[in-house]
């Protein structure tokens, strides 16, 4: 004889299984939707750098500026004339940033009476900001260029000018400028459980209520924690499923990008996506149990739908909330559930070590709370008044 | 064999507090085994109520419901494992076929998945449900959905029947041949507690009947004893007769 609870398990897959357009919604949702913001934020951020690494001004009236055009052809810097209506096409934003030179900034430069230009941008958009910081570098190489000259030619030794001397030693890995861009990844395996779960959270509790199919289930002699814990593994099953997918989807979209200049930024290969499947399938045994919890009060499928949506959006917060408030790790975030792994998946993403500690606290949370809300939701099935009551 | 004795149930009132409804006050009956024992009262007697109090799905607040001798509150497993309930919600999964609706509660029973597969061949002849047995459930229509709850109920070969106005909804042919279903339990010697609204199917099919009024029984016994007892020289006079009685009471 098999146990009820793999009896259940079994019809509430296959049942599952079974409802394709709700299976294709989860397919297209998470699995699909993930990769592709991956991809297109990744497109993003390779524009801009693109943009940045090209050396190129554009000036308007660069006649006017001999020595100016020298220095840039000398730094190898490709020079463009800015069209005639060059204002109109920085306000449209179709220009980045042009450098202009006005008629009698050659005399005044010859003469040392303080030449000006100005470099016209709209830094309202944020991709024009690396042409306009480019143009500001430029410009700021020509004066100390020429301002040492100048010293130089008095006989004033240009270290008086310049006492201290900045060298830049960037520490953060490769792996760690691509944090910004990898947050995303902890934020789709965070949500993936939960969208996954979500269908058969509702379906076998509130759904099954207004079916007229919970009143005959529970009249079987079965005792109902072993309904519950069959329904809860289905649900369990299904959502750690979606977010493996998931993170499956990312692995493809990130190894897109192998030997390309992104390359160090993606990294998402497989001792990552393994480390954060054993994060996430205990994360998904904690929200399909919260899940079907909150369900069960649910008088109907859709009102058990709009209670699922929004635990959904509290746990879409926490990740924000970690990224504004610059929360530093500490130990008690491990005992926080959804904090705990997003702290420890972060850490994964900028390669940093994993202790035992990291995983273990917070699965075994997750487990915990997973078995108080299947005992809460077995507790609310033996309520007349839920079972009955309110339907 | 079921035997109620006293039973009452006192539920509490949605948003008002210490206010109580008494859907079930006093009833008492015996349903034996081998017979088809009629359930009747008007909307709202209390006749799932009770039902449910017998199926062990409700807690009485008063009195006791005894299966083959086991106390529904004691003994719920035992109650349940020897009855097969038609109950008031009989709702069906719709993306799994009727053979394995039917299935699913026989291995929620326990039962080994041969036997299972034996018995929803026997049901399947008795109700008429060859054809559409391999069917996803969605399609079906009221009588097919009904035919499905009633093998589901009938899987485990229970002893003890209880059918909850199983007529309801149903055409003709379909209620006919429920009939015909019932007749059969009975003569398998199965204890068939039958309830429903309507005077001429009571009549037609049940051996005693046990008429509910406002949570109490007012009369029960034979078609003929009922006849006797209330005066009237037909069955549906005498309903209204006797379940008016406790309304002016």
């Amino acid at each position: 004889m098999r146990s009820a609870a793999i009896t259940v398990f079994l019809k509430e897959l296959t049942d599952a299984f079974r409802d394709r357009r709700t299976a294709l919604m989860v397919l297209i949702a998470s699995i699909i939707t993930g990769p592709i913001t991956l991809v297109l934020v990744a497109q993003f951020v390779s524009g801009l750098e693109e943009k940045a690494s090209i050396l190129k001004v554009r000036i308007s009236g660069q006649e006017n500026a001999p020595a100016l055009v020298n220095f840039l052809q000398r730094s190898d810097v490709e020079i463009e004339p800015a069209p005639k209506d060059y204002e109109a096409l920085v306000r449209e934003g179709r220009l980045d940033a042009v450098i202009v030179v006005p008629p009698d900034f050659d005399s005044r430069w010859l003469t040392g009476e303080g030449a000006k230009v100005e470099i016209f941008y709209d830094d309202s958009r944020t991709d024009a900001g690396p042409a306009i910081r480019q143009a500001e570098r430029l410009l700021r190489a020509f004066n100390r260029e020429t301002g040492m000259l100048r010293l130089v030619a008095r006989g004033v030794s240009p270290d008086l000018v310049e006492p201290v001397k900045v060298d830049h030693v960037n520490t953060a890995t490769p792996r760690q400028k691509g944090a910004f861009l990898l947050f995303l990844i902890p934020m789709f395996a965070i949500l993936s459980p939960l969208l996954g779960g979500m269908t058969l959270a509702i379906d076998s509790t509130a759904g099954e209520r207004e079916r007229g199919s919970l009143e005959p289930l529970l009249a079987n002699p079965v005792p109902i924690v072993q309904l519950v814990v069959g329904k809860w593994l289905a649900a369990w099953t299904f959502a750690s499923l979606v977010a493996v997918l998931t993170l499956g989807g990312f692995v493809i979209a990130a190894s897109l990008y192998a030997g390309k200049r992104l390359a160090a930024l993606m990294a998402f290969g497989g001792p990552e996506f393994l480390a954060f499947v054993a994060v996430v399938v205990p994360f998904a045994a904690m929200t399909s149990a919260l899940q079907m919890l909150i369900c069960t009060y649910g008088r109907s499928y859709r009102e058990a739908q709009t209670y699922v949506s929004y635990l959904a959006t509290v746990v879409s917060f926490v990740p924000v909330i970690v990224l504004f408030s610059g929360m530093k790790d500490s130990l008690w975030q491990l005992a926080v559930p959804v904090l705990a792994q997003q702290v420890v998946l972060g850490r994964v993403i900028r390669g940093d070590v994993i202790a035992p500690v990291d995983w273990l606290m917070p699965s075994l949370m997750a487990f915990l709370l997973a078995a108080v809300f299947v005992g809460l939701v077995s507790r609310l099935l033996r309520d007349e008044r839920i079972v009955f009551g309110r339907a | 064999m079921i035997e109620v004795v006293d039973l009452a149930k006192r539920f509490p009132v949605k948003g008002e507090r210490g206010k109580f409804v008494d859907a079930v006050r006093q009833v008492t009956f015996t349903a034996p085994d081998g017979a088809i024992t009629g359930l009747l009262g008007p909307n709202g007697a209390g006749k799932t109520t009770t039902l449910r109090m017998i199926a062990t799905l409700v807690e009485p607040t008063h009195g006791s419901a005894r299966t083959d001798g086991f106390d529904g509150h004691l003994k719920p497993a035992e109650v349940r494992a020897r009855m097969g309930v038609l109950s008031d919600a009989r709702g069906l999964y719709g993306r799994l076929t009727a053979r394995e609706n039917i299935a699913y509660y026989g291995a929620l029973r326990g039962l080994p998945a041969d036997r299972v597969q034996v018995m929803i061949g026997q049901l399947a002849e008795w109700l008429d449900m060859g054809p559409m047995l391999d069917r996803r459930t969605d399609g079906f229509s009221q009588g097919e959905r009904m035919k499905v709850a009633i093998a589901r109920a009938l899987v485990h070969d229970p002893a003890n029947v209880v059918l909850d106005e199983p007529t309801n909804g149903l055409d003709v042919m379909t209620t006919r041949k429920l009939r015909e279903v019932v007749r059969h339990l009975r003569e398998a010697g199965k204890c068939v507690l039958f309830s429903s609204h309507i005077m001429q199917e009571v009549s037609a099919l049940c051996d005693s009947i046990v008429i509910v009024a406002r949570g109490r029984v007012v009369a029960s016994g034979t078609a003929e004893e009922l006849l006797a007892s209330s005066g009237r020289d037909n069955l549906e006079d005498a309903f209204v007769h006797l379940s008016g009685e406790t309304e002016s009471a």
